[in-house]
């Protein structure tokens, strides 16, 4: 009894500061240091601003894979559906006449359905989530590539190009939008009924279900919205490079997943953070352009990514460990 | 007698696992052809002690000693080598492999180029059961094809096959009809004469004085006491295994039943419980007995929703219901604290306040946003009405000891105001003191009118708690007693197979 005196966080001064959330940030602060000092054109507001647009489609996708990640679960179909929605909404278009308007939300719709698939399988039929979203990552890239026929879809109207090229209040469009679902998905997975399901489901599946808490539900619910986020992905990412191909977003779904995991998400459930999967997302995005400017190849920028999560991971559960031994 | 140096001794034990002293400074020894009783409520240490016997565990202090040399055993293997074996209660054979390749595993006779010697391991193996009178087993039928009582021989056979001159024997009779008790009897009794000293581990008081010599008495991982059988008395081994006679131990409560809240009607579900009908009413507790196995836990999970019937019928307050949901029996006033805590009644990485809640998230919460305040004034609150010995709401509800969590379960549960309360063995493994404020706490939920129904193993505790019995065997309820017909002796019987119980219900 007397061991456990010591509650989490209530005699460790410096608990706060070995949040994961913390230690990213001092990390993203050194990466931004060595890269802005090894490129002149590194820390300059457009460069950033422009690194801030790239990683929009990744960090929409992040936010609903933080929430399946917590629950133990994973979606590596993200980066098909994002295709597959690409594809359908320059078809709907081009193809079948739609107005594009009514195009974007048949798509965003077709992406709502591919997660709600996921879900469906996963949960009523009891297919592991890895192997399900293996097979419908293959599936709908496959289904992608036969509705494209190798052609892409252009000549979109100028209007179309707002979100993914233009900008508002000097910063570009698409980057309000990811705040927005950053700030609702934070609120939701803080402070809501439905967040707190997601950790109690992460943590232990079989009590959560034991209190009465619609587990296979929610397990719907955030699969269905990791495909339809993939489709806001999708359109975000065409009106930003002008065209739509059955190839984009292609190993897309690994970006995603290495964002959350590096933002402290345990694969394992239970903990994680949306605050954390944003500074992933960026620490992975300005690694990328940092060490291309600094003239790093490709390769070698996977490689750096690939020690840095690794490291991440070694030191929160080398804090986390020390934290336990402590009660 | 007293002149024959014991065959194993142990000298002031002390075992503690993260959280829980299990042993405090216990001593024992076993001499040759004596069988030595080992006594105690669940959590009292037996385990824990025969697992130091056996080699699982190495003592943090004390000696142990095997013919007056001290010895420390790093592994089980160590301990059979030094002729130490012991018969778990779960019994440790491989069902596809034949009775002599289970006697001989990992002992077998060799040949000269280092084969296994099959036909002297037939041969051995028949000898060994002939010498233990058992003459219905044959060597090459494969264990899985045996009932419970015969793979337990198998067991002894393969300590045998050891040499084993100790032999600890844990709740062996738990599992086994009446006949099989019998005949277990009779193998412990031919082994004593063969100069076998035998630690017998059980909390049925009857096969004590049926078959043990001496008897030691453990309590909260303490030492109590030794005695000859014959010196003592069932209610003298009573009061030391428990520290107060039974009438203090459960509280005194007048039985007020209202009218009829949750019935069941020939449900079922498929392999585990066919056709059981029960009856609950407001303000009783009902105690559900039966072995393990017998379909008590899966008739709860199927009235909880966990595993919704697949025939029958649910009625709660006389009106049809349906539920195919924890979710759904909750709605209707039914709360089931499950039996395995760790994996179906808490969320141990997770704090106490989030504990606490977690049934009733809805209801704490404005437009699906938790109120943190109501939350934590419910945590408070619980922690203050059941007693729970923690530092703070916010500590983690898996650093609590066992008592603690049951309650943390309790208060979960009782946050949604049911109005069906099932309990899953409420108090197993949790020390005698944590164990008594659960009793206290069902009586007041009972005499404020809730209905309680009580899955129990121990008898003692089904006996002392209910207001009517109602005995589960091989997935139907097969006998009903009021309080005062209800004795140890009866409930036992009807668990059990037996023709007078079956016509009597």
């Amino acid at each position: 009894m007397a061991s456990a005196v010591a509650a989490p966080g209530h005699q460790d001064r410096y608990a706060g500061l070995k949040r994961h959330e913390v230690i990213l940030l001092f990390v993203l602060i050194a990466a931004v240091a060595v890269l802005a000092f090894r490129s002149e054109q590194f820390l300059t507001t457009g460069n950033l601003l422009n690194q801030g647009r790239l990683l929009v489609e990744v960090g929409l996708m992040a936010l609903p894979m933080t929430f399946i990640i917590i629950t133990g679960g994973i979606d590596l179909s993200v980066g098909s559906i994002m295709g597959l929605c690409a594809i359908l909404l320059g078809v709907f278009w081009q193809k079948l006449g739609l107005p594009l308007g009514a195009a974007i939300a048949l798509a965003l719709v077709v992406g709502a359905l591919a997660g709600f698939v996921n879900g469906w399988f996963i949960t009523r039929v009891g297919v592991p989530p890895l192997i399900m979203t293996l097979a419908t990552l293959a599936l709908y890239r496959g289904l992608a590539e036969g509705i494209s026929q190798a052609r892409s879809v252009r000549g979109y109207p100028d209007w179309f190009f707002g979100l993914g090229q233009g900008e508002l209040w000097g910063v570009p469009t698409q980057l309000w939008l990811l705040l927005f679902f950053f700030v609702i998905s934070a609120i939701v997975l803080t402070y809501t009924t439905f967040g707190r399901s997601l950790y109690a489901i992460g943590n232990n599946e079989v009590a959560a279900r034991f209190s009465g808490i619609p587990v296979d539900g929610i397990k719907i619910a955030i699969y269905t919205m990791s495909g339809l986020m993939a489709g806001l992905a999708a359109w975000v990412f065409v009106s930003r490079v002008s065209t739509t191909r059955s190839d984009m977003g292609t190993g897309l779904e690994l970006d995603v997943i290495t964002a959350v995991v590096l933002g402290g998400t345990s694969i394992f459930g239970g903990t994680g953070t949306i605050l954390g999967t944003a500074l992933g997302v960026v620490l992975i995005q300005l690694l990328k352009n940092g060490l291309a400017l600094s003239g790093v190849k490709g390769d070698g920028t996977i490689v750096v990514i690939g020690v840095i999560l690794i490291l991440s991971i070694l030191v929160s559960d080398l804090l986390r460990r020390q934290r336990g031994a402590e009660h | 007698m007293t002149s024959v140096p014991p065959l194993l001794r142990l000298d002031g034990i002390v075992k503690s696992f993260p959280g829980v002293r299990a042993l405090r400074g216990v001593s024992f020894d076993v001499r040759p052809g004596e069988v030595h009783a080992l006594l105690g409520e669940n959590g009292a240490g037996k385990s824990t002690l025969i697992k130091v016997m056996s080699g699982v565990h190495r003592p943090d202090e004390g000696r142990v000693e095997v013919d007056g040399r001290p010895v420390d055993f790093g592994s089980p293997q160590e301990a059979q080598a030094a002729g130490i074996a012991a018969i778990y209660q779960e019994l440790l054979l491989f069902p596809e492999l034949s009775v002599a390749e289970n006697v001989f595993m990992g002992h077998a006779p060799r040949l000269s180029w280092g084969g296994i010697d099959w036909d002297q391991t037939r041969a051995r193996t028949a000898e060994i059961l002939q010498s233990l009178d058992i003459h219905d087993l044959d060597p090459d039928t494969p264990v899985g094809a045996l009932s419970v009582g015969n793979r337990q021989r198998v067991e002894i056979a393969k300590a045998l096959s050891m040499n084993a001159r100790v032999l600890i024997m844990d709740e062996p009779t738990a599992a086994l009809t009446e006949a099989d008790v019998e005949r277990l009897f009779g193998i412990v009794r031919r082994l004593r004469e063969r100069g076998v000293g035998i630690i017998y581990i059980s909390h049925r008081l009857v096969e004590i004085f049926d078959l043990a010599d001496r008897v030691t008495v453990l309590r909260d991982g303490e030492y109590v006491g030794t005695h000859e059988v014959r010196d003592v008395t069932e209610p003298q081994l009573i009061s030391m295994m428990v520290g107060r006679t039974i009438d203090q131990l459960y509280p005194h409560r007048t039985a007020n039943p209202g009218k009829v809240v949750l019935e069941a009607k020939s449900v079922a579900y498929p392999g585990t419980v066919e056709e059981a009908s029960l009856t609950l009413r407001a303000g009783e507790i009902v105690g559900l007995a039966g072995l393990v196995g017998s379909g008590r836990s899966e008739l709860a999970q199927i009235l909880f929703g966990v595993t919704p019937a697949s025939a029958g019928q649910i009625l709660v307050d006389g009106q049809p219901v349906t539920i195919r949901s924890p979710a759904d029996a909750k709605r209707l006033g039914i709360a089931y604290v499950p039996e395995d805590r760790g994996t179906q009644g808490l969320i141990r990485p997770m704090r106490i306040r989030h504990n606490v809640s977690l049934a009733v998230l809805k209801e704490l919460a404005r437009f699906f946003f938790i109120d943190r305040g109501r939350e934590q004034e419910l945590a408070r609150r619980d922690i203050e009405r059941f007693k729970i010995r923690a530092s703070s709401m916010d500590q983690v509800v898996g650093k609590l000891s066992g008592g603690n969590q049951q309650k943390v379960v309790l208060a979960k549960w009782l946050a949604t105001r049911p109005r069906i309360l099932i309990l899953d063995e409420p108090t197993r493994g949790i020390d005698v003191g944590a164990k008594a404020e659960i009793h206290k706490i069902m009586s007041e939920l009972a005499a404020q009118g809730m209905a309680v129904l009580m899955i129990s193993s121990e008898l003692p505790e089904v006996l002392g708690m209910s207001d009517r019995v109602l005995v589960m065997r091989e997935g139907r309820i097969v006998a009903g007693f009021d309080r005062a017909e209800a004795t140890q002796e009866r409930i036992a019987a009807a668990m059990m197979r037996s023709a007078q119980q079956e016509r009597a219900a």
